[in-house]
């Protein structure tokens, strides 16, 4: 399996990047770790003419805390997420989410703003980040602006840059400190897509939820809150009586295809098991037995 | 350096890595269509109007003379038969361009309705104008017979559905001309097989044909046989005299290889209330694919043959059909119709046990067969009580026995001993080169050949050279498959070591080693053989499964009568790899299809191969005994592939309360259900 012909760049600033993505719009995409995108390349499902690749762009890959939050350049590769002691104290959805992103070998070498990037509904960290609140830097010919996780993804593999930005920045904000979140993902075989996966991110006063996140993979065409879900859960205390009736409300809105990972009835089933798995993993997090 | 570690170290020449001067790479415009007529083809470099050839059937399960309007054309005709067909070839000296060169074809279609459920296609209007029925083989086995009316009756609907073989290296040819001679370089289990083929696809003078194999990176059945892509190289290194490289593609396999399995039997099981069987009936139906050159025209039978597995059934009557299809050619996957039968005939024997109320295993030792026998079906049933006592004893039932989780599997391997295999030993300046009929593709006969070769001539390991296939070097040979080369090519090689000594001792009064390394000695022996010799085994495996419905093999033992285990490490190694694919088989392998024909599976990520973290501990012991062939050996490669998926289908049937049917499980089925 080899790709079609393409042009390789591989220059060392970022505004170099950005003038070949505007040389080249919508024929220009940025590589980025290429653990999506060399073997889309290679099957020839996607043609790229020119790929412009960000592994010689210097100070894209660290994880910082801030005042206000963790700040991720947007190279660091997934094993450093995933072995980031202050990510696993601070974000442990973050943490479960790397620790089974596809398997080591693309943990090595697969990147945040890839993964990303990439947009993917089966990818999980576009869930993540939904659920987490985070904003994403995003640089073009006009500098930077930030856009909320919520709003990147537009559809599957479209989010909302344009051609010529490159996502450079992830900050995830600190929650209150009564807070907890979880990743449980369902497949089947190490090296497969998820036949579902599901991030909840919740904050609570005493024993009410106060606020609640919760987004899915691979069971819709893009990745998004499932706000409905969550209202069930803000403003109240979580019973098992809630917590099933939210994760009921989960399966029922996510959109699944009959597919050879299942049947669509089948999906939402699991969906709904493992939305209520991690509702009470991230309330136990929060500190709620 | 050893072998293994060579390969290991990444030091192994398989097909990709040869390079030569002028190398031509050879790609292929596949059919979109599962079923269509073609009405143009613009942008092809080759097509049928120039390589009119057909793929003629070699390697395991080959049969002479099918119906010749069903041969696999090498580059379709007026009509495709399945998704991945080769319509047209493209090529370039650049591997980049070759492949944007398939791109550049444009094939012009009118579809048609596809066929893709064998049952549903004996109802069907024939696949291509002129065949009046879609079966290519319709036959029964036995002697229909009358159920005494207060017998107990177990009937089940039972599947396997098609797996791809997925070895890791995929399939992959050289092809180069000289002007005279056609050498070909090939990843294969039978050099001779290819070379056959091809001397008979291309019309050529089998002296004109070289087949040299290379390290072959696993192969499953699969590569016993010749393909159209293979007639398509050579074709090409003749017209162009230039070298010709083909390599498969993962996706290229998964479409258009020869995938295994794809079987339906509908059965009824009839007992007294004591649980002694009285009879069998009903049919077995194989999804062909669209052309011959497979191994559906012969799997059925073999299939239906074997049904009374290792019990005295006194009466069957069984239907054996091969139906087209609309997918690629079935063809042999390890085990290759073996798996399946046992399959059919376990599966009714828990259910039989699970009507009466009786142990699984205490149902199958009161139907093992005392006394060796031919059965209703044709095969002849070794006595297997004994070995049935001794595998209870041996793999601790007692302590598994009424647990939830466990299932047994009581099995009889028949050998592909018939046909023999061939050996060549040459010794010259102070070393042995030993060249076999049948090819390893991973199994490490150069262990077994070297012990053998210690015993017969007091050979040092460090002096023997296990070739490679090489037609040139070899008159001629069959084929590693079927469980066989434990058994014949060990044998060959006995009888070809005993004939050199033969030599050394009329030339020197007596044998010295001494004397054997400093002369010059070629010996070539082809062990004949026309017996199917058989040997039984038991598996025993538990299984755990999750709220989600996902299941966690925990124990898979296997109790085998291998004869003598010429080399038990590799003995082991071959249990746990065949039982890694039948794991793979039982929970996730498979190849699905929509209604129209069109393959689910295109990527390796889907294909559903187990992942290491889904692997379980295995564990086997051997029965003792020994085979009537020089080697005293009998071959287990199988063995596991037959053995593990009833096993486990039953472990699995008992842990959710669910009749298992049909392979792979799929998970909605056994999702447990929440209590309100």
């Amino acid at each position: 399996m080899n790709p079609p012909i393409f042009e390789y760049f591989a220059p060392t600033g970022i505004d170099e990047v950005i003038d070949i993505l505007a040389k080249y719009p919508g024929e220009a995409k940025i590589l980025a770790g290429g653990q999506s995108l060399i073997p889309l390349l290679k099957s020839r499902i996607s043609s790229i003419p020119y790929l412009v690749s960000l592994s010689e762009v210097k100070g894209l890959s660290y994880v910082d805390e801030g005042k206000e939050g963790v700040r991720i350049g947007a190279m660091t590769v997934d094993s450093d997420l995933e072995n980031s002691e202050l990510i696993r104290k601070r974000f442990p959805l973050l943490h479960d989410a790397t620790g089974q992103l596809a398997d080591p070998l693309v943990r090595n070498v697969g990147t945040i703003g890839g993964n990303l990037s990439h947009a993917d509904p089966a990818n999980d960290l576009p869930a993540v980040m939904i659920a987490l609140d985070a904003r994403f830097a995003v640089r073009g010919r006009n500098g930077s602006r930030e856009i909320n996780a919520r709003d990147f993804f537009l559809d599957t593999f479209t989010t909302a840059m344009e051609p010529e930005e490159v996502l450079t920045e992830v900050t995830i904000p600190f929650w209150g400190k009564k807070s907890g979140g979880a990743y449980v993902k369902f497949k089947k075989n190490t090296w497969n897509f998820s036949v579902a996966a599901v991030a909840v991110q919740l904050e609570l006063e005493g024993n009410k939820c106060t606020r609640a996140h919760i987004a899915t993979t691979s069971v819709s065409p893009k990745s998004g809150r499932m706000e409905s879900a969550e209202n069930i859960l803000v403003g109240k205390a979580l019973t098992d009586e809630v917590i099933n009736k939210a994760a009921s409300e989960v399966a029922a809105s996510a959109q699944p295809t009959t597919d050879p990972y299942g049947t669509e009835e089948y999906k939402r089933e699991i969906l709904r098991r493992i939305t209520r798995e991690a509702i009470r993993k991230a309330l136990s997090r929060a500190g709620v037995n | 350096m050893e072998l293994s570690e060579k390969l290991v170290r990444g030091e192994g020449r398989f097909v990709d890595d040869i390079q030569m001067p002028g190398m031509l790479y050879l790609g292929f415009a596949r059919s979109q269509y599962a079923r269509a007529k073609i009405l143009k083809i613009t942008g092809a470099q080759l097509t049928h109007r120039e390589v009119n050839f057909e793929v003629v059937e070699v390697g395991e399960g080959a049969t002479e003379g099918g119906p010749a309007a069903l041969s696999h054309p090498v580059l379709a005709g007026e009509y495709v038969g399945y998704v991945g067909q080769p319509i047209a070839a493209v090529y370039s000296d650049d591997r980049y361009v070759a492949e944007d060169l398939i791109d550049s074809v444009e094939v012009e279609y009118e579809p048609l309705k596809a066929i893709v459920d064998p049952e549903e296609s004996l109802k069907r209007e024939g696949m291509y104008p002129g065949i009046k029925s879609n079966a290519i083989v319709d036959r029964y086995f036995g002697k229909d017979f009358n159920p005494d009316p207060s017998d107990i009756v177990v009937e089940r609907r039972l599947i396997n559905r098609r797996v791809a073989t997925n070895p890791i290296e995929p399939r992959g040819i050289v092809a180069a001309y000289d002007g005279h001679k056609l050498t070909v370089w090939v990843s294969t289990q039978s050099a001779h097989s290819i070379k056959e083929g091809l001397s008979e696809a291309l019309k050529m003078e089998p002296d004109r044909i070289r087949v040299v194999q290379v390290d072959t990176g696993g192969a499953f059945g699969l590569k016993g046989g010749l393909f159209p892509e293979y007639v398509v190289a050579c074709y090409l290194a003749m017209k162009e005299k230039r070298p010709v490289k083909w390599i498969e593609t993962r996706r290229e396999h998964l479409l258009a290889s020869r995938p295994g399995r794809g079987v339906v039997a509908n059965l009824r099981l009839y007992a007294k209330k004591d649980g002694t069987i009285t009879g069998l009936k009903g049919d077995v139906i194989v999804d062909n694919g669209a052309f011959t050159g497979g191994s559906g025209e012969f799997s059925p039978m073999f299939i239906a043959r074997q049904l009374a597995g290792a019990y005295k059934l006194p009466n069957a009557y069984v239907r054996a059909v091969s139906a087209l299809t609309n997918k690629a050619p079935q063809g042999p996957y390890r085990g290759a119709g073996r798996p399946e039968a046992m399959y059919f005939i376990e599966r009714l024997m828990d259910g039989l046990a699970d009507k009466l109320k009786m142990d699984p295993v205490e149902l199958r030792l009161i139907n093992a067969a005392k006394e060796t026998y031919t059965s209703p079906l044709g095969m002849q049933v070794e006595k297997s009580r004994e070995f049935l006592e001794s595998a209870i004893k041996e793999l601790n039932y007692e302590k598994y026995k009424g647990r939830e989780n466990v299932g047994f599997a009581f099995l009889i391997l028949y050998h592909a001993t018939a046909g023999g295999e061939s050996a060549r030993i040459k010794v010259e300046e102070g070393r042995l080169k030993v060249w076999t009929g049948g090819n390893a593709h991973g199994q490490r006969h150069d262990i077994f050949i070297k012990t053998l070769l210690k015993e017969e001539l007091g050979v040092p390991e460090d002096l023997v050279d296990a070739m490679k296939g090489d037609t040139d070097q070899l008159a001629d040979g069959v084929g590693a498959w079927g469980s066989r080369s434990s058994m014949v090519l060990s044998s060959a090689v006995i009888v070809a070591a005993r004939k050199i000594k033969e030599q050394v001792e009329k030339k020197h009064g007596k044998y010295t080693l001494k004397a054997l390394l400093e002369g010059n000695w070629d010996e070539y022996e082809f062990f004949k053989y026309d017996k199917t010799e058989s040997s039984l085994g038991a598996n025993l495996v538990t299984a755990d499964i999750d709220s989600y419905g996902r299941v966690m093999v925990k124990e898979c033992l296997s109790y085998y009568d291998a004869g003598r285990v010429l080399d038990p490490d590799n003995a082991r190694g071959q249990n746990a790899g065949g039982a890694v694919q039948g794991i793979g088989q039982t929970l996730s392998e498979e190849l699905s299809f929509d209604e129209d024909g069109l393959p689910l599976i295109t990527s390796i990520s889907d294909a559903g191969v187990l992942s290491a973290d889904l692997v379980p501990k295995f564990g086997i012991k051997f029965y003792k005994s020994e085979s009537p062939l020089p080697s005293k050996a009998k071959g287990l490669g199988e063995a596991p592939t037959i053995g593990v998926p009833i096993a486990l289908s039953r472990a699995i049937e008992l842990a959710t309360g669910k009749l298992i049917l049909e392979t792979p499980i799929r998970p909605e089925y056994i999702l447990p259900e929440e209590r309100a």
